[in-house]
């Protein structure tokens, strides 16, 4: 007997319908097999929600709070504020982290920074001179003004932005991603996460951002790391060849195929399959990682930085490899943004860690035709304070967290390029009307206010790039139909093509 | 002959079940109410605020008039609006809109219960078990589970007993998460007899390991982990919890008692030492000191976390959803939740952390088996030795409530700035019953009312936990939901014995356990079936059949290798990790950035042991479906991923057990084949088939020749972890075996039970 043949022959036409590279809810081999997981099929099995923008996303993530005062969000009236408290009604209520709730004064902190504006393809964009790479493809981008959170402090915030929810235990997005898309590359990971080096390695990650909650773990995100084996455990040890691991893998074939004849468990012959995978991936990722391919032209773009392995360049080359081999689903986690004190000196190194390798991806995907259908998203967890936190000076200053309104930009696949969305006022502090007026009410997540996109708003304008509406991808846990934007979450059809 | 038949037809009749002449009466708590719950109650349910909005949670709502019609109308039930809404193709209920329509079967089913009197029922759940008076009175398990299959089309039977070696080995993994040792199967192979089988059954159960195992499930439960869990995810010192959680397994301490001592062992009359380690559980959930945190903040959060995982693992019951409103599905309201909520509100430990290892308050605690054993004669009073507890080294976190209880109020919106209302009291969500007369209105009385005859709940939902760890899948399939919106179970004559049965004879664990291996359903053979359409096996038709734990995959090598340490007990254990895992995550201020490998016999402990560090779990644990240990988790996925196919070959205590088991059997025997008997037999108690020996000796023999001709590759396998090198043997060789046996080490027998 042939079982593989026997399991492909096995399934049913509607799992099989499931499969097809962009069916919603390719199933799993849970599913495929009839175990538990069958009963739990996401809420459209045959098919997307909507024809897809984008197949694949690539989510470069700021953890820590990068400071849309100093990168994106330009307040020139700032200038003359220098040093004077914050207004109360510009506070207006909000809440402030234990960090700076002591401090006697919220002194305003206008950025050092000179701002440029850039051609887009609307009304210009503002940009800072930490950025000079990013600016140039601004007509790529739509950089987003305001989105906002309720969360200020990094744990609650990260987890809230990734799984939808403040408190752990939930899906995180990369894993809906995988349950609701499935994979198109047979041979890597479909969900794919990096961790850049930093020189502020401050503030934690967590699994459960990459983690798959209550779903399936066969959805949580594959670790492609710099240091030792790119995704663990790929390299046979010391002594073992891959002939040597060929000849052990048929071995275990033929050794489960004699216990399927015994007690028929199909779970054997998922197992052979994915054993079959893993070998395959020991060719697949290490030629992955081998940039030895790439011409020199490449290097220029993401500049030398791209050679060293574990840089938020060699990351985003990375990320380019992935994506050009059908891994739809990839994240990069930048550590280091959390600049309480000497924001200057940490975001200036900072900046320059990911300036010019997010401007070669966006330039580098548009060159070889896949930024159309490939989302770059770009952001933290919260943005920074207006005020300073700590001793104020015209050349130092650190900033507190501030939820209300911070800088996300968002590349190629269905987002419109070359505009800006969202206004904050002259503080940074608040999101304001389109012609600069306060709002009537701060924007909440219970209801979408126009200009403003919180995050779970975010999420599901990524959701929607990749075909999902947000408020079908469900699934059942303790009674309730899950969903990653919760009961909350609008997308943002303003900034779609 | 006219007549004859005619008799003939009077018999039939007679003999017809009522449902074929009349229309088959509507059960409505097993047939309406799931559809009422899923498709209805998110408008129309118990968290429907507006008076003028139709609520259909209860008969008298249904009833009401509105403005000259009724959902249900008492006086023309064929004319209820809810039959015709629920038909209306213009504007059907529920809304198109809502994407949840209901099947022809179910309006059938709508529509015949409101025929036949629309009346309401309790919900399953909430109704106390009783055992059938017709029931078997040692064991009613074979009795329900073959009722049932007359209900499979066309009807079966149970399949035939599996042969012992599958028995032996399949009692021995779900009970003690090992194979049995050859001491004690050997004898039951000899010997064959059901006697023997039941002396295999004792000595597993009397087994040190069987806690080890058992504890292992209660300990995902409740979210064990030796660090806090959020932010710098700190050290936390809490590992005596996790030792006592064995010990009062392994010493069969009654359940009612197990949980009593958890929720409130503080609470008790000069509570003893053990009875505060125990309350542990209280202090369970992440924590956090994140600087600018906001302690009123986590107040609120800490405690939504204890309730809802109390919730999860006593009631079986999703409270997470009246945190922020009245629960949409289930009948417990806003105000429920914060009554509840208020038993656990008043704790004295600040809720932050403080990044510190013993945030009190603590208490010290054993640190060893040999501190333990003190304190259990101190506390039996075996001799007159004056409390040992002043001498133990380690601390531990415990519950300790506040003299004054804090205020408790409804928090609007679930947010922990927005209280609202009256003071509540401590009390328990009504539709479950109410709190004894007696009862304290602090966690003793709540543990009082679980423990209780009457409750409905706490038994079904622990008999059912330990149904799913026996056969692979529980009688309710959704053991974290009993609520509406759960599953039924297959068998809820069965549960509901099984509860009945473990609250009459003492909330005895081991009693029940025994039961369940001891019945014809857990003997049956796992073959899969031509004639069962059963793929999950819900009519229990079938042996069990499923992918072990990761820490049983990884126990079962280190015990068949000969590594094992059966030292138990004492702060997390740390193997081989590949290195930076820690490190790329975690904040320089975090006590846990470094991971640092033990040495020598911690290596080797049962994975139990392994260190716990929530946000970053060891990858062999997670690899393999393990969850982080930040939520509760009573039900583990089983997944088959091409990275776990790459961990079984290729890391470090793989291969080392590989070569450690190699030794083992090439010492064991003078020639290939029985070792390779014997490398069965320690796997699936048989020795080795044809065809895998076949197989396993080419292997062998490939590999042999390989490692000959390229010496320096069988040494570089065989540096392989920290365990000695056998130098008496022949590099060639042994590196062959080892990869045989890492390879066989891969395959089902030692993945899974069967």
């Amino acid at each position: 007997m042939n079982p593989l043949r026997d399991y492909e022959l096995n399934l049913t036409r509607r799992q099989l319908f499931g499969r097809g590279a962009l069916g919603l809810g390719t199933a799993t081999m849970a599913q495929l097999l009839g175990s538990e997981a069958l009963a739990q099929t996401p809420a459209s099995p045959d098919g997307l929600h909507h024809p897809a923008k984008a197949k694949r996303v690539i989510y470069l993530f700021m953890s820590g709070g990068p400071s849309q005062q100093d990168m994106w969000d330009h307040k020139p009236k700032m200038k003359e504020m220098f040093g004077k408290d914050l207004p109360e009604h510009v506070r207006d209520g909000q809440r402030i982290t234990g960090m700076t709730a002591g401090q006697k004064r919220l002194p305003l902190c206008p950025s050092k920074y000179d701002f440029q504006k850039y051609d887009n393809n609307d009304q210009g964009v503002w940009v800072s001179e930490l950025l000079p790479h990013t600016a140039k493809v601004a007509k790529e981008l739509c950089v987003v003004h305001s989105t906002f959170t309720e969360a200020i402090n990094h744990d609650p915030a990260v987890t809230y932005i990734q799984t939808g929810s403040q408190i752990p235990g939930r899906p995180s997005l990369g894993s809906w991603l995988s349950y609701g898309l499935g994979r198109m590359n047979e041979d890597l990971p479909g969900y794919v996460v990096m961790h850049a080096k930093t020189n502020f390695g401050e503030q934690s990650l967590f699994n459960r951002l990459w983690g798959p909650g209550f779903l399936s773990s066969e959805h949580q995100g594959v670790l492609l790391r710099s240091q030792g084996d790119p995704v663990l455990y790929l390299n046979n040890p010391k002594g073992v060849s891959r002939t040597d691991r060929r000849a052990q893998l048929n071995a275990l074939a033929a050794l489960d195929e004699t216990q399927h004849d015994q007690f028929g468990d199909p779970e054997i012959l998922a197992r052979i399959k994915q054993h079959e995978m893993a070998y395959r991936m020991q060719t697949s990722v290490p030629e992955l990682m081998d940039l030895s391919d790439e011409k020199d032209a490449t290097f220029t773009l993401y500049g030398e930085e791209a050679r060293k392995a574990g840089t938020f360049a060699a990351c985003c080359l990375n990320a380019r490899r992935l994506a050009e081999r059908g891994v739809r689903n990839i994240q990069i986690f930048h550590r280091g943004w959390d600049a309480h004190g000497n924001l200057p000196k940490e975001h200036e190194s900072q900046c320059k860690d990911i300036d010019q390798a997010c401007a070669a991806l966006i330039t580098d995907l548009k060159d070889r035709g896949l930024l159309d259908d490939t989302l770059v998203v770009w952001g933290g967890e919260f943005g920074r304070t207006a005020y300073c936190q700590g001793k104020l000076t015209e050349k130092n200053y650190g900033r507190d967290h501030h939820p209300r309104c911070f800088t996300t930009w968002m590349a190629g696949g269905g987002i419109k390029p070359g505009i800006t969305y969202g206004r904050t006022d002259d503080y940074g502090y608040n999101i304001v009307q389109a012609d600069g007026t306060p709002m009537a009410s701060q924007p909440d997540k219970d209801s979408w206010t126009p200009g403003s996109v919180h995050i779970h708003d975010l999420n599901a304008t990524i959701l929607h790039l990749l075909g999902i509406d947000h408020r079908k991808l469900t699934y059942r846990y303790q009674g309730r139909d899950f969903r990653l934007t919760d009961i909350h979450g609008h997308v943002i059809k303003d900034i779609l093509l | 002959m006219t007549s004859r038949i005619a008799l003939y037809a009077t018999l039939i009749t007679a003999a017809l079940p009522g449902s074929l002449l009349a229309e088959e009466k509507i059960d409505f708590a097993r047939e309406v109410l799931p559809i009422l719950s899923n498709k209805c109650f998110a408008c129309h349910g118990p968290d429907t605020k507006k008076a003028k909005d139709l609520r259909l949670d209860s008969y008298a709502a249904a009833i009401k008039d509105r403005k000259g019609t009724s959902a249900i109308d008492p006086d023309d039930l064929e004319g209820s609006e809810l039959i015709f809404r629920i038909h209306d193709e213009d504007d059907p209920m529920p809304p198109e809109e809502d994407g949840k329509p209901l099947t022809a079967a179910e309006k059938e089913t709508l529509t015949k219960w409101v025929k036949q009197g629309g009346k309401y029922a309790s919900h399953w759940s909430f109704i106390p078990p009783r055992k059938e008076k017709n029931a078997p009175k040692t064991n009613a398990i074979d009795f329900y589970i073959e009722a049932r299959h007359q209900q499979h089309k066309p009807a079966i039977s149970f399949a035939p007993k599996a042969n012992l070696p599958v028995l032996a080995r399949r009692a021995a993994l779900v009970l003690t998460g090992l194979p049995p040792e050859p001491k004690i199967l050997d004898p039951l192979l000899s010997d064959q007899s059901p006697e023997a089988y039941q002396k295999f059954i004792e000595a597993l159960l009397s087994s040190s390991h069987y806690g080890e195992h058992q504890a292992r499930y209660w300990l995902d439960a409740v979210r064990y982990g030796d660090t806090h869990g959020l932010h710098l995810d700190n050290r936390r010192g809490i590992f005596p919890y996790r030792d006592w959680v064995v010990r009062a397994f392994n010493e069969n301490l009654p359940l009612d008692d197990f949980i009593t001592w958890q929720l409130a062992g503080d609470l008790l009359p000069n509570p003893t030492t053990t009875q505060k380690i125990a309350t542990g559980f209280v202090r369970m959930n992440p924590t956090t000191s994140e600087g600018g945190a906001i302690a009123a903040e986590f107040q609120a959060k800490n405690t939504f976390d204890r309730t809802e995982t109390f919730g999860t693992v006593m009631l079986g019951m999703t409270f997470t959803c009246c945190r922020c409103h009245t629960h949409k599905y289930d009948p417990i309201t806003h105000d429920e939740y914060f009554s509840l909520f208020a038993f656990f509100n008043s704790t004295a430990d600040q809720p932050m952390d403080g990044n510190k290892y013993d945030h009190g308050p603590v208490i010290k605690a054993p640190a060893n088996p040999g501190e333990w054993k003190l304190l259990q004669a101190f506390e039996n009073k075996k001799n007159d030795a004056p409390n040992p507890a002043a001498s133990f080294t380690t601390t531990t976190l415990i519950a300790q409530e506040l003299p004054k209880p804090r205020v408790t109020k409804v928090l609007q919106r679930g947010e922990y700035h927005s209280p609202s209302g009256e003071a509540l009291t401590p009390n328990i969500p009504a539709v479950m019953g109410t709190l004894p007369n007696d009862a304290p209105r602090n966690r003793l009385g709540l543990a009082q009312w679980l423990t209780s005859d009457d409750q409905p709940l706490v038994a079904r939902v622990l008999v059912n936990r330990m149904w799913q760890r026996i056969f692979g899948y529980g009688l309710v399939r959704t053991p974290e939901d009993f609520g509406l919106q759960g599953e039924q179970p297959t068998h809820p004559e069965l549960l509901d014995w099984l509860a009945v049965e473990l609250q009459e004879k003492n909330w005895d664990l081991k009693h029940l356990l025994r039961l369940m291996v001891s019945s014809r359903t857990f003997q049956q053979s796992s073959k899969r079936r031509g004639d069962l359409d059963d793929p999950q096996n819900r009519f229990f038709a079938q042996g069990p059949a499923f992918r072990l734990d990761a820490e049983v995959i990884r126990d079962i090598g280190l015990w068949s290798s000969g590594l094992l340490d059966p030292t138990m007990g004492g702060e997390g254990v740390k193997p081989y990790q590949p290195a930076g895992l820690w490190k790329t995550l975690m904040h320089p201020g975090s006590n846990t950035k470094n991971y640092v490998a033990d040495k020598g016999a911690k290596l080797y402990r049962r994975s139990l042991y392994v260190y716990w560090k929530r946000t970053s779990p060891h990858p062999m644990m997670t690899l393999f479906d393990a969850p982080n240990r930040e939520a509760s988790c009573v039900k583990r996925s089983r997944t088959s991923t091409a990275l776990q196919s790459l961990a079984l070959f290729n890391e470090t205590q793989r291969i080392e057990m590989g070569r450690k088991l190699a030794e083992r059997i090439i010492t064991s025997a003078p020639d290939d084949k029985e070792r390779l008997d014997h490398l069965y037999k320690l796997l699936a108690c048989r020795p080795a088939r044809d065809r895998e020996r076949t197989v396993c000796l080419k292997l062998l023999q490939d590999l042999t020749k390989r490692y000959q001709s390229a010496p320096a590759d069988a040494q570089a396998l065989l540096t392989a972890g920290e365990a000695p090198i056998d130098d008496a043997l022949p590099p060639a060789q042994l590196a062959a075996w080892a990869q045989v046996v890492t390879t066989v080490l891969a395959s089902d027998i030692a993945l899974a039970v069967f």
